[in-house]
């Protein structure tokens, strides 16, 4: 019985202390230069779509749900937001180099066409990472012609 | 209570040292065992002989073996030797580089998904035609090939050391599926 006690005292404990370890947060607030709005055309509504369903880890400034400020889950986050921005980073898509870009714009649209992006885990937690099939083929529409007419350059 | 503040204090590092021991490993990954090859390093060569290996893995839909020679490109691009680079050339390399490796990881990294290998492929094989333009074929006849029906029937190039068409986009499906656009000496 005391050991039960003791067991439960301790990963009580660990909880609350975990809690007083945070991440920085991501947000920079600050407009780039090399931003993707910057580099193409983007028309409003494929924007309003990426910005919604891709920006929480895909560039330098997430909207972070009420649950992020609870330990362990700020950490998850945290790791999603640094691999997510390692991978693609929308506000500074300026700085890949041409081809890179290319590369960049195809996997986005297999991405999203294959389902594997959005993540589910991000999917369960935000509505609107959910995309109807409209929206997809609106994104990917978009950005095949922008990487085919910058492959024909 | 004393073992109790120390079990606490060690719960806390080791979720903590979880956090960060994948990034380390990471890190590690970019900067493969130098010890490994000589001091002298790899040449654009190297490159093109791991990219004929993967695509001839492509060929036969073989995805294992593609990402194994993905990997020994990543490891090839890693130790490259610029010092006989022209300026043009290292500015050409400068600007494949970056494209070249993150296509070169990603097929190394989906052994099991050879359509996804072979999207990269598409990207990947323009990078290293470009680089043949610039560096030439390092003594050897090599052949730039097309299959239209790849990418999506968008059609897709890709370089072979072999006169005859094996495709490495349809693979055993359609394994003659193309033409020789160009020979490249």
């Amino acid at each position: 019985m005391r050991l039960i006690r003791k067991t439960l005292l301790a990963v009580l404990l660990t909880f609350v202390i975990i809690q007083f370890i945070r991440p920085a947060r991501n947000r920079s607030g600050q407009a780039s230069a090399a931003d993707f709005t910057k580099v193409y055309q983007v028309p409003v509504d494929v924007q309003s779509v990426l910005q919604k369903a891709c920006y929480d880890c895909h560039s330098n400034n997430t909207r972070y749900p009420w649950y992020t400020n609870i330990q362990p889950m700020g950490w998850m986050m945290a790791r999603h937001i640094k691999k997510g921005k390692e991978q693609l980073n929308f506000n500074e898509f300026g700085s890949y180099t041409g081809r890179r870009r290319i590369s960049k714009l195809k996997g986005i649209a297999n991405q999203i066409r294959d389902g594997d992006m959005p993540l589910w885990s991000y999917k369960i937690m935000h509505k609107q990472g959910r995309l109807s099939d409209s929206q997809k083929k609106l994104v990917i529409e978009w950005i095949n012609k922008t990487a085919d007419s910058l492959l024909a350059d | 209570m004393k073992v109790t503040i120390l079990s606490i204090a060690l719960a806390a590092f080791s979720l903590g040292a979880c956090n960060n021991s994948q990034t380390s490993t990471a890190k590690t990954d970019q900067h493969p065992d130098s010890s490994a090859v000589t001091t002298e390093g790899t040449s654009v060569r190297d490159i093109t002989d791991v990219y004929l290996q993967l695509k001839n893995a492509l060929a036969e839909d073989n995805g294992n073996d593609a990402a194994g020679a993905a990997k020994k490109m990543v490891e090839a691009i890693g130790k490259i030797n610029q010092s006989a680079f022209t300026s043009d050339q290292k500015k050409l390399y400068a600007d494949i580089e970056p494209d070249l490796k993150e296509n070169a990881e990603h097929i190394s990294e989906n052994s099991d998904k050879l359509e996804h290998q072979r999207e990269h492929f598409v990207m990947l094989s323009n990078d290293v035609a470009d680089l043949i333009k610039g560096f030439g074929t390092g003594g050897q006849i090599l052949y730039k090939d097309f299959c239209p029906m790849a990418n999506d029937n968008k059609g897709a190039i890709w370089i072979s050391e072999v006169k005859e068409i094996k495709n490495p986009y349809m693979g055993k499906s359609s394994p003659t599926c193309g033409s020789m656009k160009e020979e490249l000496k």
